[in-house]
């Protein structure tokens, strides 16, 4: 109970006894007084002063009785005559001057009467006092004064008496006056003392109950404390150990008998922690200062009875009590949890660990698998060139539609690797969508009409035409969903519909929505349609082959847009997907002027420097660039590169990155930093798969541009049309123009589409070009009717884009096709690749500023 | 017990001639006092009388002090009650004390003590006849102690004394 809590009690205790105090004191006053009153009542003095009375008249009597003997005697005894007037003398003198009879003497009657008995004394003592004779002579008449004064001395005692007696009656009285109020007073005290005795006693019935609790609640604190299985370790401020628990005891192996009064540092902290808990008490006790009392929980050690040193977690916090401040310490030993969260941990680094290395391994792996595979691509190319039967013609395309196949396919797991790997970065670009969807459309009609299916597609809505994307994500999307609406479509009819969609609060979203009148799916088919390597199960799913990863990527990629893609279907009515991604409208770019061309034949030989570790890529690399013209010199890594960049002048490095003894980025950088010849030649990067701060990384490094692996011939003819002859004059190719293409006709439709809209076409038109090739290459197993209307509807794209050469050739194939013509058929298809080798550059050439090269 | 009875009564018997070889005198003046009873020492006819002059010649107290019977403070000189019983070996335990008019009041021995009452004569400076309650007068020291302040003493404070009966 604190001071604060008590003093109301106190107060109200002092005020009762400050009450009784008053009470008992004036009892006290007044009883002082009733004894006084009783002792001036039974007083010897009051009676002694009636007596003195009565004495006087005795007195009085006597002297005057003797009068009258003497008066007859002959011998008359006046000595005892002079003294009994001398003894009544002496008493009114006592009356007359005596301090206690002050009161009696204001009495008119008593004092009149002292004042006569005086007068007689005064006459009557000169007579006393003369000689024995004169005396003897003078006795009649002193009789005669005596019976004079009689009456008066008669009076004097009796007034006296009155005066008492009414005296006595007025002291009565006052005791009684006084005796009552002390009855009063009693009583009040005694009020009082029953009051305070009732409050006494509820005062201890209080403390009893109290008492009761207080021992009550400790008892079930003990229980608390003692159930706890935390321990609990009570201390003085000195550190002395009060009070130690079961826990305690089982925890720190110490029985509460041995702890109690132990110091608790020398007990439980490890010897490593002792100085700073003695610090730590020390700062406590002179400074008051807490570092840990009251501030949660807290991770530390503690060592137990066997001197094991283990973790625990403690809180401290601090109680005043009347012996001082007091320390109460909850622990937990928490040295399973903290060995579980290490188990955890480890185990979560070990899958980590596992996660990373499957996702290391596929990514090498791809790359891995791409870089012979791109060896074998470019060496068919290579093979292309080469005299050929038209049986080995057609067992090349095989191959290479085969190894292209394979190539996408390895790109697809590539892409699931890195989205999975939180790699997958956003390339976005200046780009129109109608353009896109319009191009997908154009590129898909083929397989559509092939079903009987009708494809179209249109905005509902007005059109977002710029945005700026991701291009090559989105194409991917739209491509695989669209492509697969065709596939799974037969004599139906395939709808895309886009629309945008603005909210006030976030950008305008995209919605594309693909619908077709397909085989559909079931439920079952619906819910895992986005999951990996999911292929249908019918036969004719097997028919149109796939990976199964087409959706999953497609799903992948709208997520990393920001957006999501859904299905419904209905089995054997058809399927709509609905593809959503936020977009960022644009102006519409302001139109590119006149590009430079790419022109194979205007190529003039560049001095080229290939570094590049591995020898088929190298020497793919090499035969595309030799058979373009130009001149290489061949570096198996970095280190060679740059003894080669100091001396020797070259138009262009390209520069692989992962080598032995040095890398591309090294060399890179020792080249730009020496004074070399070719220090500022421009460096082109060849890496298979980089990410785009990689990329920013490789330009930081002095490199000028990046060529993604697989090389392609067109790749590395763009590269060297963009780097080496950037500086010399664009007209001195322009006027060399090549008989196989009509650049005019390009330029125009550069001017009136734009760039932008036409490098699809002309992309499309390559992919188209290709295809047919790959088509007619095995024309024996295709009737000719179907191989002049194809060869008709390429030559009509070749002549409008300026492909002059490829058109004559191909019409040539038409005109023999529908005559029937089988030789000059054969003879006019094995003359087109030929002529489309030296034409595709060309075609392609307009994308030198693609935005994400 | 015996043995050592002898010595002491030697002693007492030689310690107590002196006291009869000062035997009092007889009075030569007017006798104002006459003390009776249990005395060692006597003068006439088995008591001891005193003439002013004899009680003169004893050691004499003088103190001021007011009593109830007077006004004002005033100087009594007299001999003290404790020499006078020495000087008479007075061994009684009561003292029957007679005034003129034959009042008589009875004072403990024990009040016969060194500052106590005496047997006063003077009243500043005179002596006093007997209408001023001489010749002799029983003071107690009243303002010395509150104890003399009480009617008891002021019962014993006898004046006009003539006579003391030592009672045994």
């Amino acid at each position: 109970m604190s001071n604060l809590k008590a003093s109301p009690v106190r107060l109200r205790l002092l005020i009762t006894l400050l009450l009784g105090a008053v009470a008992l004191g004036v009892t006290l006053y007044l009883s002082t007084a009733v004894v006084r009153d009783l002792r001036l009542l039974n007083s010897a003095r009051s009676d002694n002063v009636q007596w003195t009375l009565s004495q006087a008249e005795v007195e009085f009597l006597e002297y005057d009785l003797h009068l009258n003997t003497s008066l007859g005697n002959l011998d008359p005894d006046l000595r005892t005559l002079r003294r009994e007037f001398d003894i009544f003398y002496s008493r009114i003198n006592t009356l007359r001057q005596a301090s206690i009879y002050s009161a009696l003497r204001d009495v008119p009657e008593f004092s009149r009467n002292l004042r006569i008995v005086q007068t007689f004394l005064d006459r009557t003592v000169d007579t006393i006092d003369a000689s024995d004779t004169a005396l003897t002579g003078a006795l009649p008449e002193l009789i005669e004064r005596a019976e004079a004064v009689r009456p008066n001395v008669r009076q004097l005692a009796n007034s006296g008496l009155n005066y008492f007696a009414e005296d006595s009656d007025r002291r009565r009285s006052n005791i009684a006056v006084t005796l009552m109020q002390m009855a009063a007073v009693v009583t009040v005290l005694l009020v009082t003392l029953l009051l305070l005795a009732l409050y006494l006693a509820y005062l201890n019935a209080q403390n009893v109950r109290r008492r009761a609790e207080i021992v009550q609640a400790s008892e079930r604190m003990k229980i608390v404390t003692g159930t706890a299985l935390d321990a609990v370790v009570v201390s003085d401020a000195e550190g002395r150990i009060l009070d130690f628990n079961a826990a305690a005891e089982q925890i720190f192996g110490y029985s509460a008998a041995e702890a109690i009064g132990a110091d608790l540092g020398g007990l439980i902290v490890p010897d490593h922690h002792r100085a700073a808990h003695a610090a730590g008490m020390e700062r406590m006790r002179v400074h008051g200062e807490k570092r840990v009392v009251g501030k949660g929980r807290i991770k530390l050690e503690a060592k137990r009875a066997t001197g094991e040193v283990f973790p625990v977690e403690f809180a401290i916090q601090s109680a005043q009590t009347d012996e001082g401040e007091i320390f109460i310490a909850f622990l937990r030993d928490i040295s399973h949890r903290v060995k579980a969260e290490a188990d955890l941990v480890a185990a979560r680094d070990q899958a980590l660990a596992g996660e990373k290395a499957k996702t290391d391994f596929l990514a090498t792996m791809s790359h891995e698998i791409r870089t012979p595979l791109n060896g074998l691509l470019g060496n068919l190319s290579l093979l292309r060139d080469t005299k050929l039967s038209a049986r080995q013609a057609r067992y090349i395309n095989n191959m290479d539609t085969s190894g292209k196949l394979l190539m996408n396919h390895i790109s697809d797991v590539l892409d699931i690797t890195k989205y999975d790997a939180g790699k997958l970065h956003l390339r976005p670009v200046q780009m129109n969508i109608s353009t896109l969807l319009q191009d997908i459309i154009d590129n898909q009609s083929g397989a559509a009409s092939a079903n009987d299916t009708t494809l179209d597609w249109g905005w509902i809505g007005p059109p977002a035409d710029w945005i700026h994307a991701d291009r090559d994500r989105i194409q991917h999307i739209l491509m695989n969903v669209i492509g697969n609406a065709v596939k799974f479509t037969q004599a139906g009819r395939v709808s895309v519909q886009a629309e945008v969609l603005s909210a006030p609060d976030s950008a305008p979203e995209l919605h594309v929505t693909v619908s077709d009148t397909g085989i559909g799916m079931d439920d079952t088919l619906q819910s895992q349609i986005f999951d990996d390597f999911l292929t249908g199960d019918s036969s004719y799913d097997r028919e149109v082959g796939g990976t199964g990863l087409g959706l999953g990527i497609a799903r992948r990629f709208v997520q990393a847009l920001g957006g999501g893609i859904d299905v419904e279907s209905t089995l054997g009515e058809g399927s709509t997907f609905l593809i959503r991604f936020p977009i960022t409208p644009i102006a519409a770019p302001a139109a590119t002027g006149p590009h430079r061309r790419l022109r194979s034949g205007e190529l003039r030989p560049s001095r080229v420097l290939l570094v590049e570790d591995n020898e088929i890529n190298r020497v793919v690399a090499r035969e595309m660039l030799v058979a373009a013209g130009h001149r290489v010199t061949e570096a198996a890594n970095g280190k060679v590169a740059v003894d080669l960049a100091q001396n020797k002048t070259f138009d262009l490095i390209l520069m692989d990155i992962s080598m032995p003894v040095m890398d591309g980025r090294t060399a890179t950088r020792q080249i730009r930093d020496g004074n070399g010849v070719s220090a500022r030649t421009p460096i082109v990067a060849l890496t298979a798969n980089a990410m785009a701060e990689e990329q920013q990384a490789f330009l930081s490094d002095g490199m000028n541009d990046i060529l993604t692996k697989p090389l392609t011939r067109d790749g590395l003819m763009q590269v060297i049309a963009n780097h080496v002859h950037r500086d010399t004059d664009p007209p001195a190719f322009a006027k060399d123009a090549s008989k196989a293409v009509a650049g005019a006709y390009l330029d125009d439709l550069r001017e009136t589409l734009g760039v932008e809209a036409l490098r699809p076409l002309l992309d499309r038109f390559v992919t188209e070009v290709n295809d047919t090739l790959a088509f007619l290459a095995d024309h024996h197993s295709h009737a000719p009717a179907e191989i002049a209307a194809r060869a008709h509807r390429i030559a009509g794209s070749a002549a409008t884009l300026g492909a002059v050469e490829l058109r004559a050739g191909l019409i040539a194939v038409e005109t023999a096709a529908n005559a029937g013509d089988e030789k000059g058929m054969a003879k006019a298809i094995a003359a087109l690749p030929a002529i489309w080798f030296v034409t595709r550059p060309q075609m392609r050439a307009d994308r030198d500023d693609a935005p994400d090269a | 017990m015996y043995r050592s009875l002898f010595p002491a009564l030697a002693v007492v018997v030689a310690t107590a001639l002196p006291a009869w070889a000062q035997s009092l005198a007889e009075p030569e003046g007017e006798v104002i006092l006459t003390v009776s009873g249990a005395l060692d020492v006597t003068n006439v006819g088995g008591t001891a009388q005193f003439d002013l002059e004899m009680l003169e010649a004893l050691d004499a107290t003088t103190f001021e002090t007011s009593t109830i019977w007077t006004e004002g403070t005033h100087s009594f000189t007299g001999v003290s009650l404790d020499t006078l019983l020495e000087r008479l070996g007075v061994e009684g335990e009561t003292l029957r004390a007679t005034a003129i008019n034959d009042y008589a009041v009875d004072i403990p021995v024990s009040d016969a003590v060194e500052g106590g009452p005496i047997l006063a004569y003077r009243m500043d400076g005179e002596t006093m006849s007997v209408r001023d309650k001489g010749p002799l007068w029983v003071i107690y020291p009243y303002d010395a102690s509150s104890d003399y302040r009480s009617e008891v003493t002021y019962s014993r404070s006898i004046w006009q004394l003539d006579r003391i009966e030592v009672m045994q």
